[in-house]
């Protein structure tokens, strides 16, 4: 029972961050029916800025947070007018994986010139320290990791459930073209969407850098799990999206202590696939077939 | 002057026209109903008239000015409101959200409330399920929102495509008596309606299309006793048709 709860709650703050990410990747395909593969790389992109930032200037990661995010907020809605925005047409969709993914590999290229592949880690004066509860073991990093996504995750909910902008994003979700026959600039919700999602992306790569060691490959990784969590979740469901990382981040820690670590990225796999088989669309899919 | 006229106008969605000359004009403050059979291309005249379109050649009027190939925001800011045939409510958000998307480009926030309060007092639905999603309601309560929305900017002209398929014979009355009242308000109504005698017995004026053009138009009267009509689009004998249409309507 110990380490079954212990395993819990690691794995709620572990599912918290890969919630963060995962939200503005299924928002961004909410928004334009476009994965952006680059999500992973864009979270690593944010590590190793974050890393140098502590590094270079003493800049607390959870501070870089503040810069990152509107940093990555404006590169993000840059890169769908440049990249994303031009793709048109029947096949825009499967150009747009190819596009992002390039992307992703530019990215990786870059970081592997500029940090060259060895792992990193940004080693803050609590990386290492935890508080004791009773017999359970809280690691700080995670904690306060786990408290900067929640806090972030809140914002977002506010500005697509409160503000007339996140009601427009909601509907360019559920009904694009119902969206403009109302007066919704969809061009610039996808935009705006897109810098979302990097922003997301921003501080989520701040709060992995703490907590995980990485090295510019660990893209690939982080986004199947995230591509694995939005299907899970149900394409374009930010809460279906929250409720599958919650859900990754128990069922691995979980069976990583209970039975075994090599089992434990395959049991999610296995819930994935269980899942999908009874409900195709996820969680909380919006449309039947989207893929 | 009239107060809304194509004339000429070809659009398509890719290769081909599909409107192949489409030219029609409708009075200010009338009701006309387009019919015609499947793939005629009556939604497609309607997108033309509300920006989901661009006509490729061929020109549009409203109120004097040229609107061809504007954007929906835009015409949606000179008075031109599209209830497309497809549902089209954000099933997810509540009726109360979905109101004021209709007040969208009013920016607003308050001036967009006050109307949604006004219009939810004619629409007695609105009131008791405002907090409720809109995909909880049935195809005819969905129709009566997605109108009672186009209401939110005032509009001038009302593009109605098929609003009563799908729906039983009380629901199909619902929304006629909201579309006789709006026309009492002064409104200009287009109304596209797959049962003719049903659409032309609410309408003044009838528009036949057929391949792309349109083939006559007439009083819309007149139309449900043409017997070329009748034969062609209404089906039957036109008299006895006529008077169940009539019933039906009213029932
Ligand atoms: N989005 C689209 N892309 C390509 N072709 C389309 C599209 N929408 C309609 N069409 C084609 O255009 C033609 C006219 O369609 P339109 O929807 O205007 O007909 P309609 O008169 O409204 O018919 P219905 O009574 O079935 O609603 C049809 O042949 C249809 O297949
Ligand atoms: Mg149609």
């Amino acid at each position: 029972m110990q380490t079954f709860v212990q395993a819990v709650i690691l794995g709620v703050l572990t599912g918290g961050l890969y919630a963060l990410m995962a939200s503005g990747l299924t928002l961004v395909f909410g928004i334009m029916r476009v994965i952006n593969v680059a999500q992973g790389a864009f979270v690593i992109l944010a590590a190793y800025l974050s890393y140098s930032l502590f590094g270079h200037l003493g800049l607390d990661p959870f501070l870089s947070i503040l810069l990152l995010m509107p940093a990555m907020f404006v590169a993000g809605v840059l890169t769908q007018l440049v990249f994303v925005r031009s793709l048109r047409g029947e096949h825009a969709s499967e150009m747009s994986l190819l596009v992002t993914w390039a992307l992703a590999l530019g990215i990786e290229g870059l970081l592997s010139i500029g940090y060259k592949t060895t792992v990193r880690a940004t080693n803050t004066g609590y990386a290492n320290k935890s508080w004791t509860l009773g017999s359970y073991r809280f690691s700080e990093p995670r904690v306060y990791g786990f408290a900067a996504s929640v806090v972030i995750l809140l914002g977002l909910y506010s500005l697509l459930r409160f503000t007339r902008f996140g009601r427009s994003i909601r509907a360019v979700v559920q009904n694009p073209t119902s969206a403009r026959l109302l007066g919704v600039n969809e061009r610039l919700v996808s935009a705006l969407g897109f810098g979302i999602g990097a922003a997301t992306a921003a501080a989520a790569g701040a709060l992995y850098g703490i907590v995980y060691p990485f090295n510019p490959g660990s893209h690939y990784d982080l986004i199947s799990r995230l591509l694995s969590i939005i299907v899970l979740g149900g394409l374009g469901s930010v809460g279906g999206a929250v409720l599958a990382a919650m859900l990754l981040g128990v069922t691995e820690s979980v069976v990583a202590v209970e039975y075994s670590p090599t089992w434990a990225s395959m049991s999610f796999f296995a819930i994935l696939i269980l899942v999908l088989l009874v409900r195709p669309q996820g969680f909380f899919g919006l449309r039947e077939r989207v893929l | 002057m009239s107060f809304l006229r194509l004339h000429d106008v070809c659009a398509g969605y890719g290769q081909a026209d599909i409107l192949r000359g489409v030219s029609l004009e409708l009075e200010a403050g009338t009701v006309t109903c387009v019919i015609g059979p499947n793939g005629a291309g009556k939604s497609t005249v309607l997108r033309v008239l509300s920006g989901l379109l661009k006509p490729r050649v061929g020109t549009v009027e409203f109120a004097g000015d040229p609107v061809g190939g504007l954007s929906p925001a835009v015409l949606l800011r000179k008075g031109i409101v599209h209830v497309p045939q497809e549902r089209s409510l954000f099933p997810l958000m509540t009726i109360w959200d979905n109101l004021l998307m209709g007040g969208h480009s009013l920016r607003d926030g308050a001036l967009a409330r006050r109307r949604a309060g006004e219009i939810a007092e004619r629409f007695p639905l609105i009131e008791e399920r405002r907090h409720e999603r809109a995909g909880t309601l049935s195809g005819g309560q969905q129709k009566l929102i997605e109108i009672a929305r186009a209401l939110m900017l005032d509009p001038r002209l009302i593009l109605l495509d098929e609003p009563t398929m799908g729906l039983d014979a009380k629901a199909r009355h619902a929304v006629f008596e909201t579309v006789k009242s709006l026309n009492e308000g002064g409104r200009t109504i287009l109304l596209v309606e797959q049962n003719a005698r049903l659409g032309l017995s609410v309408s003044h004026v009838g528009a036949v299309m057929d391949m792309g053009v349109v083939r006559l138009v007439d009083e819309a009267s007149k139309l449900l006793g043409d017997p070329r009509v009748a034969a062609l689009y209404l089906g039957g004998n036109p008299d006895t048709r006529a008077n169940g249409g009539a019933a039906r309507a009213q029932g």
